[in-house]
């Protein structure tokens, strides 16, 4: 029957090709309701690769795609980001042959944290990246120490290779999960210029999850982010499978065991995320130059720190699904010395979370001083993001909200100065099509 | 210059959802009208705090894990909180704070956390765990004889309380106190307590005024009139969402 299902589904998928669709999760959608069970038909013979996180998913896997194509392989994945059950069925669908068989060197995955479980129940997985936990839309997905627990359960049984960032405490716990499991990775990324020694950003892992005492910190990259451990019962100190050393923003290169990377971006959370990603080319034992070359070419170019020229004004977009997205995108508008405009879309759709109140918890504070001089505000709810900015000090004259995203964008190219541009989810696509349409 | 003092509890565990945002709010309506605010925080470890030499006590929503512990804490100053209210301090209390001041919790397995005691309501979890009053609400509330006025905020609670007796609001939008329940909160002049994220005070410019107001005269014994501030953006968030929420 399942042969049956699959030339049926790549029907539909060359039905959808034709009217120039890219299917998104469509074909697994309509794979569940055929067989609930469709991920046990496709036989995978290569690795199989997941990312999982509460930023960097999409990024980290197409950097981790790219990279393997570099050297060479031919890499199955889901790289539009599809991360639940149905995206991961519909990639499978599309990379099959009609008897479920998957011709590929590596498949590589971001998995959305709570279908951790569900999927690789089902699939066998090869390595499984973390790259950290923040909180995320309250009130879709509860409390992040829910999902936590929910991979731990999931990692006690787990036997592959787990790479982990082991500057979050919420990370580096699933460390534990499993002591028979010896192939645990840790990367690290040493101090860079702008960490502190407090907490700048709201943060989650505060506390040691396996004693409760308060987790002391040499210093903090951003969010909860940094060098911790727990002066109690030692968590923390793990051994360190790569590290990255001499992080240098403007330059945009760091360097891990004498080896120098130029990459792309200059911002310290891609950083790590760079670190997962030759932790994971290490242990498939990778060529380095090939990762070098890689690094150095990669852009997702997807909203996700993109770079522009619109008109001959520099423009950088950035995608802020939660606090910890957006601060990052604050830290690299007040590391950046040029005078500078910004441009806040938020969304409040069913994708986003209804609950808008995640913008309190983003650190606006200093934005003038660090040389911005206006503020457009746009999205379904422009007004609200325009009363937590005006609260942080800001000149609220200054600030303009905008109900029409044509008329946001259009205020924002009025001047030439740079522009900063944060969008939260469902906020991305149309803002970028929006000042696409500027530019003509 | 005029001051008011601002007691900040457990800020590092009662942080969940933005709701320190209602004291960011409280600052720069004060500092706009050169009023100083100062705040002091206190959470688990630090010097026990005189209550009654502040002017407000806050205390917002936090994670369950991080609330239970901090339930045992909090038991300790319960005398020195009564007395602070009698005194006519303000009690800000949100979501998780606001199920604290009642008489007691009960969680899913039918475990008791004490709550303080000092007011009538008790918080009960609803038994499905997937199942919590969520999404934005609107109430009616009348902060001054016959002057009527909506707050808007966002609720997510799995706790139903009941007993409340004195409420804050009539509930125009959302569920309120227990899913489709007509009130919300808890409200004596001195105390508003409710589910009410948003940050409350953020959209509700009224009631943060209400607060300063109060505070000002009880602690300089005269009649304030308040500074109108510019409020365009919050009367038009307001416009915009009572008009998505309430036909």
């Amino acid at each position: 029957m399942n042969i049956i299902y699959m030339i049926l589904l790549k029907i539909i998928n060359i039905i959808l090709k034709l009217f120039g669709k890219q299917g998104g999760n469509i074909i697994g959608k309509i794979a569940v309701k055929l067989n609930p069970n469709m991920l046990a038909y496709f036989k995978i013979n290569s690795p199989v690769i997941a990312v999982t996180a509460t930023n960097g998913k999409t990024s980290t896997n197409n950097c981790i795609g790219y990279t393997l194509e570099k050297a060479g392989y031919k890499v199955v994945s889901n790289k539009e980001g599809n991360n639940m059950e149905t995206g991961i069925l519909s990639t499978l669908v599309k990379n099959a042959t009609i008897t479920g068989k998957i011709k590929a060197d590596y498949i590589t995955f971001e998995v959305d944290e709570s279908y951790v479980p569900k999927i690789f129940k089902t699939i066998k997985l090869d390595t499984l990246v973390v790259l950290d936990f923040f909180r995320d839309q309250l009130d879709r997905n509860g409390e992040v120490e829910t999902l936590i627990l929910k991979i731990n359960e999931f990692l006690k049984t787990y036997k592959g290779n787990l790479v982990l960032n082991a500057d979050d405490p919420n990370v580096a716990r699933l460390g534990k999960a499993n002591p028979d499991n010896k192939k645990v990775y840790y990367y690290r990324v040493q101090k860079y210029e702008y960490a502190t020694t407090g907490m700048k950003e709201a943060g989650e892992g505060k506390f040691c999850p396996f004693c409760k005492t308060r987790l002391e910190y040499e210093y903090y990259q951003y969010s909860h982010i940094g060098k911790f451990h727990c002066p109690n019962c030692d968590y923390g100190n793990n051994e360190i499978y790569k590290e990255a050393k001499n992080i240098n923003l403007k330059d945009r290169t760091f360097e891990v065991e004498g080896i120098t990377y130029k990459i792309q971006d200059n911002s310290i959370y891609t950083i790590y995320n760079y670190l997962a990603v030759l932790s994971v080319m290490n242990l498939y034992h990778i060529d380095t130059e090939d990762i070098i070359k890689a690094f150095s070419e990669f852009a997702l170019n997807n909203g996700r720190l993109e770079k522009l020229d619109i008109k001959g004004i520099p423009t950088i977009i950035n995608l802020a699904k939660n606090p910890t997205g957006a601060n990052v995108s604050l830290r690299l508008l007040r590391e950046d010395n040029e005078e500078k405009e910004l441009l806040f879309v938020l969304n409040d759709n069913v994708a986003d979370g209804f609950d808008v109140s995640w913008i309190w918890d983003i650190n606006f504070d200093g934005l003038k001083e660090n040389g911005v001089t206006r503020i457009i505000t746009a999205g379904k709810r422009p007004y609200d993001i325009a009363i937590r900015i005006k609260t942080s000090g800001f000149d609220y004259e200054k600030i303009i909200p905008c109900e029409n995203l044509d008329k946001a964008v259009e205020e924002l190219y009025k001047t030439n100065t740079k522009k900063y541009v944060i969008a939260n989810y469902t906020s991305l696509q149309p803002t970028r099509q929006a000042i696409f349409r500027l530019r003509g | 210059m005029k001051e008011l003092k601002i007691l900040y509890l457990y800020p590092d565990m009662l942080e969940l959802y933005g709701d320190y945002g209602n004291i960011q709010v409280l600052k720069y309506r004060m500092e706009k009208r050169n009023i100083t605010c100062k705040i002091d925080q206190y959470s688990i470890g630090d010097a026990a705090p005189d209550f009654s030499s502040y002017d407000i006590v806050f205390a917002g929503g936090g994670a369950d894990n991080e609330q239970s512990i901090l339930a045992e804490d909090l038991v300790k100053y319960k005398e020195n909180i009564k007395q602070a209210i009698q005194n006519g301090v303000f009690f800000l209390l949100i979501c998780g704070a606001y199920q604290l001041f009642g008489k007691y919790y009960k969680g899913v397995e039918g475990n008791i956390i004490p709550g303080l005691e000092i007011f009538p309501y008790y918080t009960e979890a609803i038994l499905d765990r997937k199942k919590r009053c969520i999404g934005n609400i609107v109430l009616e509330v009348e902060l001054e004889n016959n002057k009527p006025t909506k707050v808007i905020g966002f609720e997510n609670h799995g706790g139903q309380t009941f007993n409340s007796l004195s409420h804050f609001g009539k509930v125009l939008y959302g569920n309120g106190n227990s899913f489709g329940n007509s009130e919300e909160g808890f409200f004596i002049g001195n105390v508003i307590a409710t589910y009410l994220h948003g940050p409350l005070l953020s959209k509700n410019p009224e009631v943060s005024d209400y607060i300063i107001k109060y505070c000002l005269e009880r602690k300089y014994g005269e009649k304030v009139e308040l500074e109108v501030l510019d409020d365009t953006f919050e009367l038009k968030c307001r416009e915009q969402m009572l008009k998505r929420l309430i036909k």
